[in-house]
This record gives structure tokens, sequence and C-alpha cells, in this order.
């Protein structure tokens, strides 16, 4: 085989069809990053799911001084703290329970928002206006409705928190823009592999006169589909280098710079998701241009 | 001598319907060409010529009988080997068809390339070929720079650059003059007395009553006449 000779086609059959080429390379740039981006959403809903699902907890806040539940009608007493204390360790379905009480609750938010907030004479708030809370982890994280329903009810309960409901938007959001990316994919996807399939029947038509010749002096025909192959080959790397470099620019600029940077109370998606998505276009690039490539050189070029 | 010799090229029985005709193109066809020979195959426009000519080439397949090139049987012949089959014929066409960007020396060094023949062998026999069909000094030129007949000198450079065992030409001076027609048959002869097997389609009465060589007539897709040293007049009788 005569590398030189392929080579030169492959030159030729690039510059020919230049806009063409260039037509496949953007709808291949832009619907692998849309999968891509799919896939590292789908990642990052992973890991919150891993990492929230372990600390799924139930919150019970007791009644505190001015509470704005109007069913407070005083701070917790003692006695009905231990009555909630007892029903919640009775519970079959709880596996630990700890108790928060106002200084360490007030502690909490004082790191979270920095000490010297509550400093001076007169400070926003200070650590009777939190209230005191226990934190229920669940054997199954599944089963909270029976301990919420047990405990709130009872005197001196103000609230009753499940994180789950704090959390549903945020899975939700993540689902709908996982879906959405790959959706919008599917349909660039669609128009990519159709204007593959235009590009070699333009490309086989330009090359009519030649691929004629060959056949009838016997070249094989790997050796007449091999310029397509190669031509289809380099489109889908420059479109998969343009996706990748893309994701990278946003998993560096907008992920770790900005987004983990800044909200560090769960882990966020790293090099080893972004290399799963490199992975996942790396494949699917290349499959999406030789695949028609392969079929259509099979009707056009056939010996 | 007869039954020593092979054949080169073996039609047995060979019919051939296309797909959505009733008539076959050919029907009962049996020839046999043998290695060295020059053969006319003659008949009106339709009479099967075509169709003979590429079936040789597995371009198709008949329907019926078997066709022989070059010791295979081509009816079982994989499709992967047809190219195999193809570098050992060489075709030459009416219309040239020669690559008009591509220089002459290109044009048949082309041939070569694409079956992955080295450089340096492509080197050294294009030029030996342009100077045997007596085009040398012209490899530089561009194919639209050349008259007709210098034009077809390049494709049949082209169809037997690789020596190939057999060399078909379909109508291979339907466009040219008689002068220039007598010039291409001397070349054609030149190229047969190399031991290559020649199988030329053609209407050209002229150039078959002057080379006096075995003439297989076909009509309506039967062969009615197969005669050595044969005249092209024989159509009508």
């Amino acid at each position: 085989m005569r590398v030189g000779y392929v080579f030169s086609e492959l030159g030729q059959g690039l510059r020919r069809n230049v806009s063409m080429h260039i037509a496949v390379v953007l709808t291949l740039f832009v619907s692998l990053t849309l999968l891509g981006l799919g896939v590292l959403i789908k990642q990052q809903s992973d890991i919150a799911v891993r990492y929230l699902g372990d600390q799924l907890q139930v919150t019970v806040y007791l009644c505190r001084d001015g509470d704005s539940n109007p069913a407070c009608t005083s701070a917790v007493t003692d006695e009905q703290r231990q009555r909630v204390e007892q029903t919640i360790s009775q519970n079959p379905e709880v596996s630990s329970v700890r108790y928060e009480s106002q200084e360490e609750a007030f502690a909490k938010v004082k790191e979270l928002y920095g000490a010297d907030q509550f400093d001076g004479p007169n400070p926003p708030m200070t650590a009777t206006d939190m209230p005191q809370s226990y934190w229920i982890t669940l054997k199954d994280p599944q089963q909270f409705e029976g301990v919420t329903s047990a405990v709130v009810g009872l005197d001196g309960v103000s609230q009753v928190r499940d994180l789950r409901d704090t959390l549903a938007p945020l899975y939700g959001w993540l689902d709908a823009l996982k879906y959405g990316a790959w959706g919008v994919a599917l349909f660039l996807v669609i128009a990519a592999l159709l204007l593959v399939a235009n590009t070699i029947r333009l490309a086989a038509f330009a090359r009519r006169k030649e691929i004629a010749i060959m056949r009838l002096v016997g070249a094989s025909t790997l050796y007449i589909a091999l310029p397509f192959l190669l031509e289809s080959l380099v489109t889908a790397v420059v479109g998969v280098a343009l996706a990748g470099g893309t994701l990278g620019a946003f998993m560096w600029f907008g992920v770790h710079e900005r987004i983990a940077s800044s909200v560090s109370f769960m882990p966020w998606i790293g090099v080893s998701d972004y290399t799963t998505s490199l992975l996942v276009i790396g494949v699917l690039g290349p499959v999406l241009t030789l695949l028609p490539t392969l079929l259509l050189t099979r009707k056009y070029l056939k010996v | 001598m007869r039954v020593l010799s092979i054949d080169v090229i073996r039609f047995e029985k060979v019919s051939k319907t296309y797909p959505g005709t009733g008539k076959p193109a050919l029907d009962q066809v049996s020839i046999d060409i043998e290695k060295g020979e020059f053969v006319f195959l003659v008949g009106q426009s339709g009479s099967g010529k075509s169709t003979a000519l590429r079936l040789v080439l597995r371009e198709t397949r008949s329907t019926g009988g078997r066709v022989h090139v070059a010791g295979k049987d081509l009816n079982r012949l994989a499709g992967w080997k047809v190219p195999r089959l193809r570098r050992q014929i060489g075709t030459v066409f009416q219309d040239f068809r020669l690559l008009p960007n591509k220089t002459v020396s290109e044009n048949v060094a082309f041939a070569l390339q694409v079956i992955g023949r080295p450089r340096s062998e492509v080197k050294k026999v294009v030029p030996q070929t342009l100077e045997l069909v007596g085009l040398d000094g012209k490899g530089e030129r561009m194919p639209d720079e050349l008259s007709g007949g210098e034009q077809q000198r390049v494709a049949i450079a082209r169809a037997f650059v690789n020596r190939p065992m057999i060399l078909i030409a379909d109508e291979p001076t339907g466009n040219l003059d008689p002068t220039t027609s007598v010039g291409i048959m001397k070349l054609l002869e030149r190229i047969n007395r190399t031991g290559t097997t020649v199988l030329m389609a053609t209407h050209d009465s002229g150039v078959v009553d002057q080379m006096r060589k075995r003439v297989v007539e076909l009509d309506h897709g039967r062969v009615v006449r197969d005669e050595s040293q044969g005249v092209y007049d024989g159509i009508s009788g």
C-alpha cells in the first residue's frame, strides 16, 4: 500500500470538500460537547446522590422563644423535650439520634458566616435565637415518613425537616439539564450523520472518474474507500478535539475555579469524570462519522 | 495443439438475463479463447457484445452457464478476489476515460499506484510503456493537449502497463478516423504479439477486414459465426 498516495488523496479530498467538512466538524463539535456535558451532569448528580444520600437525616427543631410556628406557645420545656427524645429513640426506624443544643447550633452558624459577624455589643443574633434540635439518622434513608409522623404533632416540636425536600429540586434540575443536553445532542447527532452521508455522496461523485478507473485496474475496495474513511476520521478527530477542549475549559473555569471553590459543602466532578466524558465522545465521534462512511462506501464504491 | 493450450477466456453455454427484461442479453453462448489469440467480437448494437465484456471483467455475473477467465470460475469467485482478477485484465474504451487533471505519465502511473506497486517499479515501467505505445517524450503533457489517437494510446498504455494476461478493447477505434485507427490497431497487434490475449468488440468493418483475425459474431445474444481469419461482412450473410 502506497502511504504517500493515500495521504495526498486525503489532502485533496479535505480541500475539495472543505465547506462540507467544516459543517460536519461544527455539528460534531456542538453535539459532542452537549453529549459530554450530559455525561458530566450525570456524574455530578451521581456524586450528589451518593454524598448527600449518606447524610440524609431528619431534623426535628424544637420550639424556642418567639418561634414563628403558632403551635409553639413558649420555648420547649424539659418535660416536652424528654417526651420527644423518648419517642424518637423508641422508633424502630431510627438508627441513631443526636441532640444539638442552642450553643452548638449557634457555633455552626458562626462557622458558616464568620465569627466576627457576631462580635460586638449588638450582634444580629445570639444563641437564644437558635432552636434546639434532634438530628436523626435513619436505618433506611427512604423510610422517613414513620419518624416524621410520630414526632410532628408532639408538643414543643416546631418543625420537622427532611433534607430530601431541600434536595429534590436540585436533583430535578440536574436531571432536566442532563436530558435536555442529551435531547439536543440527539438531534445534532442525526444532523451530523446526514451531513457525513452527504459529504461522502459529494466526494464519491467528485471522484467518480478516478473510482471507475481504480475498479477497472483492480484496486481493492479498501484502497478505494480508504481516503473516504480517513477524511471521516480526520473530521471526527477535529470535532472530538474541539468538544474535548470546550468540556475541559468548562471543567476548569466553570467547575474547578468557580463552583467547586465557592460551594465546598459537597464534592464536585473532577479529572476522572472529565476523562469519562472524553472517553464517551472519543468513541462516539469516530463512530458517528465512520459508520455512515462505511455504509455509503459499500454502496457507492463496491468493486 | 488445441488440447494442450489453456483457454484464457471460456464461455460455457453462458446466458445473461438482466432483471426486469424478458429477453436474455446472452443466450447459451459458448466461446473458447486461447492464450495469445486476437479475437474480434462483432455484432449490432444490443447483440450482447458489451454484456460479454462485462462478464469477463466480472462487472456482472451470468445467470446461466459458466464463465472462466484466467483459470477462475467467475460465478464462484468471491467478491474480494475480483480486484485480483482485474489486475490480469487491461481495458480500453471508446471514450479513452483518462483523468483530465493528471498528466499522461500520471494517468499511466495511476493504474500501478492504486494496486500498490512500489514507486521504483512505477518509475521504471511507465516510461517503457509510453515508449512502447509511441508516446515517448509526451509524458508531461495533459490529456487535452493530445489528439484523439494519442489519447487512446495513453489509455492503451494504462491498460497494458501492468502487463495483463488479457486486453479487452470496447470499440477502441469508435472515436477515431480511419488513418488513426490503423495506428491503434497496429499497436494492439504489437501488444498481442507479446503474448497478451486481445478481445476487441467493434463495429469498425475496416479494421476487422484488414486484420484478418478470428471473428466471433453475436446476434440477439447468440453466437452466429466464429471463424478464424474472418471478415466483418459475414454479418449480413
